[in-house]
């Protein structure tokens, strides 16, 4: 408020000249007027910028992860080494440990190496096995175990390389990076650049990361996301099935049939609080009360469900409440007025209305339960903790699991870029199932969206 | 209130203000207003009249392109001020608005203090040089929307908590302090009581002396006693435009007759 | 007999009762459904609820009541002298449970005999040995008194389980037949069951209270037991916060605070600009088809979850803020973790959730105070800075101060972003901790309860809970006030 200064005259002589010629003030003005509007656009430029900036740093990290560098070679599963009484006693082949099956993977390699001409650079030709995943072993042990007529012939096994190998091709380790790495040496690079070309070696399509489980620190290239992704399964399942009923009936009481009261009031107030805790208080009451005094498992996907409905319940009831409200006084007078009862309009006319509307809200808000990670981790509910699929839907509500979002945060955590590739793959995968939930309550909205 | 005694007051042979010429105006599909020409007078109150959704609005809020803040709304033909053509690309509507005021149906004083709400055109305009010069606008203004007396003691007091008639009456002011040549005024006692509405009437019958100003309303008593010419808007046309004193005794139109007779509308 | 089971026979008494029930009103009024007072199906579902809520009501009650029960009966069998402190009984009582469970498990896979397990003595039989064959594992050898103390756990649990069984048959069976028996034409079946339906739609509702009672008690008590250990002012005016497991801890709260507090003023800073300038673009100038895009992508923002934020922050936005203001550029930076790479990240996700709260609070400002403005001549930019931001100021700053409590309970982008270090310093490049980080770093991995470093994070999580509840409250009633003006 300091344009007390008016440089262009008083207002007399302003207000008779022509309206074709703009003031001096009037420039000035318009000119505020322009930058005003350029901040506008700038700040939606800038909020866009950063969610292109944050999609291309997901994209472009994430989708290396994706991919696997894979070793195939004829591995020869020689009899005397793997069933020395040769009865195929399923006993006596799991006596064999993976330092049993070691030496014939690493054999089988160098093998192929030298019928390939590939020289192999190292004074001691067994060094080279580091190219290889420290996993192999125990990958071919599973599946002779699982065929033991495999004995005795040669096989063509698809091995997983080293994670540095396969960092090497998906260029996040470089020459340079391995001089001061004790795990690998150029030397293996080169081995790797020539397998390559033998096309002993290819990076291609890895099912094993949606598909499979955590593994040790040291094993980035065998960790996958699916047992998580099963625990976060597990855990959306008790989220629905106890937020959308308990969601509906709390609207339905608060929106129709509560009194105005003290005690209405005080749930209201509870309701909209409750909405804006953090989310960490939530995985603290989980963890006192259902752990420490229910005594609920630790890590189970039962607990975490119950965690997140409380958290979701919240924002259920706010937005079916909202769609309670948009179904118009009229149709429930129409069903008073033929003789209805207030509870036999409410079920028959006003919630089948409102329907699609708290669909869409229950949706939503499982999708914001499925992306929380604090309150898992204070229930247990971290990475590594599962190795294997639950066997059994009650081994699935019950036994410790993890979920997508807790298993992300262990992967950054280990402060591994081979680690960090899989979070950011990880990530990709949870952002597809919470497009997807999106997807389908738009298009629920969309679909059966009534103007009144 | 609801006599239908008519003003008679001298109309001078005054100059034309706004010259409206083969004006249209389309909101979307809809064609709101047909074909209306008109001539507005200096120092005069030109009364619009008609039913509901006739367009009289519509056709006030051209007059200084408040329109132009609807995004679907188009207007064609010309509408001129002093000979100026209003809707001329050089036209910056800001600077035409600061000639052409307005005054709404309901009273929206902003949520300031009465100082302030008078101020605000002054100090966006640049009118005044000093704090001194300020407040004698300030004065000046709330002297001329005849709530001086009311208000003097309670400048700093919020605008919103006057009670209607004189909310209604500071945004007169509001609107007269900025020195506009035309005052427009879109049903200005439509929210008031009758009292708030006489001491707004005669309100209008001051403001003659200085300005040019348009009046829209429901009630043809109201724009038998405050205005000289009266327009008779009919579904987007202006059916009958003359002396107030004519239109309301001896009206060429018979739809006009319809409606001053209570037939229609 | 268990759970499932009785809660499957509950189920099915219910439904008979239903077939029963609805049968007997038809059978009252002669088959004319005109005679009666409700529809029949209303009388079948009376017998239905009068049989399935006490039924339900006593097994809850008592599946809550009897581990508490028991537990307070076994914990008094523990010998004082195996104990030092609270945190060995929860010991001893897990280590009792372990032997219970693992003997009934080892019974139902047939390697010990229901006689065996009752009979089975510490001093003839390695327990650890035979529990370990079926697959559950015990930290050390069994002491007598366990053992003992087990095996009364065992009885208990078992008698407790028959009857429980009795009561909640006992309790549907009389719901039951009161329902059954009353069943009649002129019932008034319909009004009773839905007085039903209404008391459980309120219970539902009240789980509002219930877990925000839950919240409360869950850290008070937590909170109490740890103020017991460690005084409450060397927690709330300590400046030094270096928890070791040890013992001798230091856990001043001020460094978590300032944090914290930092964090938030950077993502405030960040978020509240943009977010309001973005907001009033949206409002007051984009077109409807611009504001169709933007506002959506704007708001997919907020959709996306926090740990995803995190690894931004971590991963891409810290490198990068290393490669300016690190070593290599104007070195004020040591590491990708600091206060401004978890402001600035946090900023980025509370630009849609103060963009949109600001536009619902702009959009309700009336458009006469605009056509107001306007028609005195202001310009656009005018009338948005000097009427329409004034009038809706109450508004949007009950907005920032929900965004500022969204900030401090931010968990995820901190934990990932700002690092571990509890420092009192000015400079925003520091790597700086937050009290929810702690809660986190606290709480994860053993709930062990009993050592004043775990405990700690109740007290922590109750001084969030206060704050926050604090600033909610505060910018409701704001909010509220605000839109009671206008409407």
């Amino acid at each position: 408020m300091s344009d007390f200064t008016a440089d262009n005259g008083p207002a007399k002589a302003a207000g008779k000249s022509s309206l074709f010629t703009q003031t001096a003030r009037t420039k000035r003005r318009n000119a505020a007027e322009t930058r005003f509007k350029v901040y506008g656009i700038g700040a939606i430029a800038l909020g866009l910028f950063f969610l292109v900036a944050l999609l291309f740093s997901i994209i472009t990290n994430g989708i290396p992860a994706f991919k696997q560098t894979f070793v195939t070679i004829p591995v020869e599963l020689t009899e005397a080494k793997l069933d020395k009484n040769g009865n195929r006693d399923p006993a006596d082949l799991a006596k064999v440990t993976t330092f049993g099956y070691k030496p014939l993977v690493t054999n089988a390699l160098v093998a192929a190496l030298k019928e390939q001409g590939i020289e192999i650079p190292f004074a001691k030709e067994k060094d080279v096995e580091d190219i290889l995943s420290s996993s192999v072993a125990a990958q071919v042990r599973d599946t002779v175990l699982a065929n033991p007529d495999l004995i005795g012939q040669t096989v063509d096994f698809r091995l997983l390389a080293s994670s540095r190998v396969d960092g090497y091709f998906k260029g996040r380790v470089t020459r340079d990076s391995l001089a001061r790495d004790k795990n690998l040496d150029a030397e293996h690079l080169d081995v790797a650049d020539a397998m390559v070309k033998a096309g002993l070696m290819k990076t291609s399509f890895n099912p094993a990361f949606i598909f499979g489980s955590d593994a040790s620190e040291s094993r980035p290239e065998q960790a996958g996301i699916g047992v998580s992704m099963v625990g976060s399964f597990f855990m959306m399942m008790v989220v629905l099935v106890l937020s959308l009923p308990i969601g509906v009936a709390a609207s339905i009481y608060l929106e129709e049939f509560a009194p105005q009261n003290k005690w209405t009031d005080l749930i209201e107030v509870n309701i909209s609080n409750l909405a804006a805790v953090p989310s960490i208080v939530f995985g603290i009451l989980g963890l006192a009360v259902f752990i420490q005094f229910a005594h609920l498992p630790m890590s189970a996907p039962l607990v975490g469900g119950l965690v997140l409905t409380l958290m979701t319940l919240p924002t259920i009831i706010i937005s079916t409440r909202a769609s309670l409200k948009a179904v118009p006084p009229s149709i429930r007078d129409a069903a008073l007025g033929v003789g209805a009862s207030k509870m036999q309009s409410v079920f028959h006319h006003v919630l089948p209305l409102a329907m699609p509307g708290i669909l869409t809200g229950t949706i939503i808000g499982l999708a914001q339960a499925l992306g929380e990670t604090a309150p898992l981790l204070l229930i247990g509910m971290v990475g590594f903790i599962a190795s294997n699929m639950p066997d059994g839907i009650a081994a699935g509500f019950l036994s410790p699991n993890s979920a997508m979002p807790a298993q992300i945060y262990e992967w950054a955590k280990r402060a591994d870029p081979a680690y960090y590739e899989r979070a950011w793959g990880g990530i990709i995968i949870l952002l597809l199932f919470l497009m997807t939930m999106n997807i389908i309550a738009v298009i629920l909205r969309r679909r059966f969206e009534r103007r009144w | 209130m609801n006599d239908m005694r008519i003003v008679r007051k001298d109309v001078d042979m005054n100059d034309t203000k706004i010259s409206a010429k083969g004006v249209q105006v389309f909101y979307g599909d809809t064609h709101a207003i047909k074909d209306v020409d008109v001539e507005i007078l200096d120092k005069t109150v030109t009364a619009f009249i008609g039913p509901s959704g006739c367009g009289k609005s519509t056709f006030l809020r051209c007059l200084n392109r408040m329109n132009d803040t609807i995004d679907i709304c188009r207007v064609e033909g010309n509408i001129l001020l002093d000979g100026e053509d209003i809707y001329d690309k050089r036209v910056d509507p800001v600077q035409l608005r600061a000639k052409v005021g307005m005054v709404f149906q309901r009273p929206n004083p902003f949520p300031k203090s009465i100082y302030d709400n008078i101020a605000y055109g002054p100090r966006i305009h640049g009118l005044a040089k000093n704090k001194a010069d300020l407040d004698e606008i300030v004065e000046k203004a709330l002297r001329r929307g005849a709530i001086w007396d009311e208000v003097k003691d309670r400048l700093d007091a919020p605008g919103t908590g006057l009670s209607g008639g004189q909310q209604q009456r500071l945004c007169i002011a509001r609107a007269v302090a900025t020195e506009p040549e035309v005052l427009l005024m879109d049903e200005p006692c439509s929210a008031l009581d009758p009292i708030a509405t006489l001491q707004v009437e005669e309100l209008i019958d001051e403001l003659r002396e200085n300005f040019s100003v348009v009046i829209v309303t429901h009630s043809m008593q109201q724009a038998a006693r405050v205005s000289q010419k009266t327009a008779f808007f009919h579904l987007g046309n202006l059916v009958e435009y003359g002396d107030t004193e004519q239109i309301f005794t001896n009206p060429k139109d018979e739809r006009t007759e319809s409606y001053i007779t209570g037939r229609i509308g | 007999m268990p759970v499932l089971w009785l809660f499957i026979l509950v189920l099915a008494l219910g439904l008979i009762g239903f077939v029963l029930g609805r049968a007997r009103a038809l059978k009252d009024a002669q088959g004319d459904i005109r005679l009666l007072h409700s529809l029949p199906s209303y009388y079948g579902s009376n017998v239905l609820l009068a049989t399935l809520i006490p039924g339900f009501a006593v097994l809850v009650l008592w599946l809550i009541v009897q581990p508490m029960v028991i537990h307070g009966q076994v914990a008094g069998m523990i010998p004082e002298r195996g104990l030092t402190d609270y945190g060995s009984l929860n010991l001893a009582m897990s280590d009792v449970r372990r032997v219970a469970d693992g003997l009934d498990i080892a019974v139902e896979q047939g390697a010990l005999s229901a006689e065996q397990a009752r009979d089975i003595r510490t001093e003839f039989t390695d327990i650890r040995g035979r529990l370990g064959e079926v697959g559950v594992a015990l930290g050390s050898n069994v002491q007598p008194y366990v053992l003992q103390a087990a095996q009364t756990y065992r009885t208990m649990n078992a008698t407790g389980h028959w009857l429980m069984t009795g009561a909640v048959l006992a309790a549907a069976i009389a719901g039951f037949a009161v329902a059954f028996l009353r069943t009649g034409k002129d019932l008034r079946a319909r009004n009773s069951v839905e007085r039903v339906i209404l008391m459980l739609l309120l219970s539902a509702a009240s789980i509002a209270i219930l877990t925000t009672v839950g919240i409360v008690l869950s850290l008070i008590f937590n909170t109490i037991e740890f103020f017991k250990l460690y005084p409450a002012t060397d927690f709330f005016f300590g400046t030094t916060w270096a928890p070791s497991f040890g013992g001798g801890s230091e856990l001043g709260i001020l460094p978590l605070f300032w944090g914290t507090f930092y964090v938030s003023l950077i993502a405030l800073v960040v978020a509240v600009p943009i977010g309001l300038f973005a907001a009033v673009y949206l409002s007051e100038y984009a077109g409807p088809k611009v504001r169709a895009i933007a506002k959506p992508l704007l708001e997919v923002l907020a959709g996306i979850p926090t740990i995803v934020y995190g690894l931004f922050a971590l991963l891409t936005v810290g490198p990068l803020l290393m490669s300016v203001f690190g070593d290599g550029g104007l070195g004020w930076m040591q590491g990708g973790r600091s206060v401004m790479t978890a402001g600035l990240v946090m900023g980025v996700m509370l630009i849609p959730f103060v963009s949109s709260l600001s536009d619902d609070i702009i959009n309700a400002v009336p458009q006469a105070m605009r056509d107001g403005s306007l028609g005195l001549g202001a310009t656009k930019s005018e009338t948005v800075k000097q009427v329409v931001l004034p009038a809706a100021l109450p508004g949007i700053v009950g907005a920032i101060l929900l965004a500022a409590s969204r900030a401090i309970g931010e968990t995820m982008i901190v934990v990932l972003g700002a690092g571990a270090a509890a420092k009192l310093n000015m400079n925003p490049f520091e790597a700086m901790t937050t009290v929810t980080t702690r809660i986190v770093s606290q709480l994860t991995g053993d709930a062990d309860f009993s050592s004043p470093e775990a405990l700690v994070a109740f007290a922590l999580g109750m001084t969030l809970f206060v704050i926050t509840l604090g600033l909610n409250i505060v910018a409701l009633v704001i909010v509220r006030k605000y839109r009671e003006q206008y409407d």
